[in-house]
This record gives C-alpha cells, sequence and structure tokens, in this order.
C-alpha cells in the first residue's frame, strides 16, 4: 500500500504519540544509533578526496531519501501506522509551534547549556541518552533562531528560487555549483556571512544544538526537515516534468569529478540502488 | 505489500535495516576502524601527541597562509598548525586542538574549512573554524577524545573522513 507522509501540523494526538513511542522504540533497541553513526560516516567534503554520496553532492536528495525510507521502514517495523511527518518551515516558524511542542519533539533548549529539557527527547526521561556525537554531550540541544547571533528560518521565496531553477544539478557537482535545484536547495552559499546558508543549510543552523555538527542525525526533527526537503524534490519533479538526476554519466576520465560524484545510473553507497531507481518513489508513498 | 520501484527493495518487509546491514557488509573492515575511530570524534589526520610534540609557533598569526595559531578562546586552549602541504591546495591539512582534544577539520571545494562540530557552513580559516566550534561547544562539553591506540590509526587515514578508500 502507498502509505501517506503528512504535515506535522496536522498530526491527530494518536498519530503523534505512536510517532514518538516508534522513535523511542528504536533508540531503545539500539537502531536509532546506527542511523546517527551512518550519517556521521557518509559525511565527505569536496574539497578532499573521495566519493561524496550524502552532501555537498548531487545524490544528496537520492541519498536521504533512501536514509528516510529505511528509518522509516524501521519505525513501521515498531508500528505500521506511523510515517514520518514534514515539518513545512516556511509556515511553522515559531521557537513554540509545531513541532516544538511537548507532545511531540519538545521544545527549545535551556539557555545556559542548550539542554532540551521538555518533551519526550528531554534527558531526563532517560529514554534519549545521546551516544553517538562528535563531542562528549549525552543530552539532546537545541538552540531555535540562535539566540546568541539569531537567524531566521529559509523563507517561502527562498525556497522557489531554488524550486525555479529547471536544471537538476551542474557541473562541478559540488557546494560551488552556482546553477542548479540541488545545491540551491543544499544551501551551499558563495558569500561569506549567515546570507550565504540557505534552505536546508539554514535549517539545520536554525535548529542548532546537535543539529548543527555531523551528528544531527541525534534530534528527531532532522527526519521532519529531510522529509520537507525530500518533498521540495517531488514538488520540483512535478514542476520540470522531463527534468532528470544529473549527471546522467559519470565525468569524463580526466575530470576533477570523476569517481567523485554518483551518476544517474550508478550505485549510491551503502546501498548499491541508483539515484534513477529513487527518483520515482510514488509507488511507495505520498505526500499530503 | 512489497512494493518495489525499478528493482529498489523499499517497503519490503527485510527485519534487517540497512544501516546495520551495511555494518556487517564484507569489506568493510575500513569502516569498522573508522566507526571506532568517529566514535571518538572523528579525527582524522589529527593526533594530539603529534600535535603536542611539535607545537606550533606561539602567538602564531590567525590569518590564511599563517604558521599556525596557539591561544585561548572563550576560555579554550586552541591550538593548530599546517601539516603535509602538497602542491595542491586541496590537499592541505591542519592539525587543530580545543583543550587537547583533536578537531577535524574538513576542506570545501572553494577553500574554506568547515568542523565536525559546525558542519553546515564553512569559514574562512582554520581558527575560523575552530572558534566556531567552540562556539558549539556547551560549558563543560568536549570534543570527543579519540582515547588509546588510535592516534596511529589517525595519521594512516590521511585527513580523509568517510567510507571511500
Amino acid at each position: 500500500m502507498v502509505y501517506t507522509r503528512k504535515d506535522v501540523s496536522r498530526l491527530t494526538a494518536s498519530e503523534k504519540r505512536r510517532f514518538v513511542n516508534a522513535l523511542l522504540a528504536l533508540k531503545r533497541r539500539g537502531e536509532y544509533d546506527e542511523f546517527v553513526r551512518m550519517h556521521i560516516d557518509h559525511y565527505v567534503s569536496d574539497g578532499e578526496g573521495g566519493l561524496r554520496a550524502a552532501h555537498m553532492a548531487p545524490s544528496f536528495l537520492p541519498w536521504h531519501r533512501r536514509f528516510l525510507l529505511d528509518l522509516e521502514r524501521a519505525l513501521r517495523r515498531v508500528d505500521s501506522s506511523v510515517t514520518v511527518p514534514y515539518w513545512d518551515w516556511t509556515r511553522q516558524r515559531s521557537a513554540t509551534s509545531v513541532p516544538w511542542t511537548k507532545d511531540l519533539l519538545g521544545g527549545n533548549g535551556r539557555r545556559s547549556d542548550h539542554r532540551v529539557t521538555t518533551g519526550p527527547f528531554a534527558h531526563a526521561t532517560g529514554n534519549w541518552p545521546i551516544k553517538e556525537n562528535v563531542t562528549d554531550g549525552v543530552f539532546l540541544t537545541r538552540d531555535l533562531g540562535r539566540a546568541s547571533n539569531p537567524i531566521e528560518l529559509p523563507t517561502a521565496a527562498e525556497l522557489e528560487g531554488a524550486l525555479r531553477d529547471p536544471v537538476y544539478d551542474t557541473s562541478p557537482w559540488d557546494s560551488t555549483s552556482t546553477r542548479g535545484f540541488r545545491n540551491k536547495l543544499e544551501g551551499w552559499g558563495s558569500g561569506r556571512g549567515s546570507a550565504a546558508w540557505r534552505n536546508h543549510n539554514r535549517v539545520h543552523r536554525w535548529v542548532g544544538g546537535n543539529m548543527v555538527g555531523g551528528a544531527s542525525v541525534n534530534d528527531p526533527v532532522f527526519w521532519l526537515h529531510h522529509a520537507f526537503v525530500d518533498l521540495q524534490w517531488t514538488r520540483w519533479q512535478q514542476r520540470h516534468r522531463d527534468a532528470r538526476y544529473l549527471p546522467a554519466q559519470p565525468p569524463r576520465f580526466g575530470d576533477p569529478q570523476r569517481d567523485r560524484v554518483v551518476a544517474r545510473h550508478e550505485d549510491l553507497p551503502p546501498w548499491g540502488v541508483t539515484p534513477a531507481q529513487l527518483e520515482d518513489v510514488s509507488g511507495i508513498y505520498r505526500y499530503a | 505489500m512489497v512494493v518495489g520501484v525499478g528493482g529498489l527493495p523499499v517497503g519490503s518487509e527485510r527485519p534487517v535495516p540497512d544501516a546495520g546491514r551495511a555494518r556487517r557488509a564484507p569489506g568493510t573492515r575500513r569502516r569498522d576502524v573508522l566507526r571506532g575511530l568517529f566514535g571518538a570524534g572523528a579525527v582524522a589526520a589529527i593526533a594530539p601527541a603529534v600535535a603536542a610534540s611539535r607545537p606550533p609557533r606561539a602567538g602564531g598569526g590567525d590569518g590564511p597562509g599563517a604558521s599556525g595559531f596557539d591561544l585561548t578562546y572563550r576560555g579554550r586552549h586552541l591550538v593548530g598548525a599546517p601539516v603535509a602541504r602538497s602542491a595542491a591546495a586541496g590537499d592541505e591539512q591542519w592539525r587543530v586542538t580545543v583543550d587537547g582534544r583533536p578537531l577535524h577539520l574538513m576542506r570545501r571545494a572553494d577553500g574554506s574549512w568547515l568542523s565536525m562540530v559546525d558542519h553546515y557552513r564553512s569559514y574562512d580559516t582554520p581558527l575560523d573554524a575552530a572558534r566556531a566550534a567552540v562556539d558549539e561547544l556547551g560549558p563543560g562539553e568536549h570534543l570527543r577524545d579519540p582515547g588509546p591506540g588510535t592516534a596511529h590509526e589517525h595519521t594512516d587515514m590521511g585527513g580523509r573522513h568517510g567510507l571511500h578508500p
């Protein structure tokens, strides 16, 4: 059956409870921390050698699509009614609105150390110890809006700027690509200062705390954020009907990006599926 | 119901998460090594022992091309020095520590720097990236120490971070 991913602001009390409980079950079993580790392990930057699958690369979108599908599959083994909701940060822009409520993800971190103290993922519950991390911090942290140096969430207009681009991605297929939907959505800017960090990247920074680092998956909002990013890929496809994932073919011999990006029909590590196989998910889920 | 997309077995009921399966896949011994290392702070090519034995010039500048830095920022001791610079600008690597613990820095294609602690933007210099990492640390929070016996592995990793040989 094709299942539906919903706007988090439209979940019923029961849907919220079931989503939270399924996450806590995965955490108890140790499965959740495998997802955190996997994300850390796959962060390869574009100024260094090696294949980039997850970030600063065309496969940013299919990699995270498959990553979400894996998490969602694990959640649905716990409770088959659960799907990953999406957080529309162009609409839910307050630090006190959904998803930052006690019955869902809990609220902002406290001022002194950014520790989240409310909701099901607060350290005091004992249910959400941070184990896979880039620091020795053991509790979930957030700094919504970045109090010390405030930033705003991306606007609908900024997101529209990405959706309007009719080309999926362009050479050099990395964080310096100035044209193409993928990097405009991923959000690597070319300038300096806060304005250079757009869309996807900017949301990570707005949430702050764990979401700023390589271990961002520790904050369950990661999945709600990336579900919304994934929805943008679907919207972009609907708007640009003939456009496909690029590059269609691997870069030629001699191209510095040879063996460093995943072309349309190449295997995406670690799964061995191709971006082409992930372009159409209408047989698996849809967005409402 | 199993719904495959172009041969993709998504939606199947296999009781093994792919993240877990990847861990057990053959040919991933290096990944397992990395897993241990990254559990210890993702510190490719940044060995505290080396940083200690080759102190950068105290009070070094902090601009691009500077020889290194050794200073206190917001109560944290920052030490950084370039290592093994090759002709290719992209191969420039720095060893940076915060309070003696290695901070893994990555290079962006535009020459800027980012750290594991602050991953969704980048900075002009290693020192800027190190300061930004400190900004993200809470009171009493430290970079994860790699622990004993791993320093050698770090230097073998050649400044890379990731799974790909």
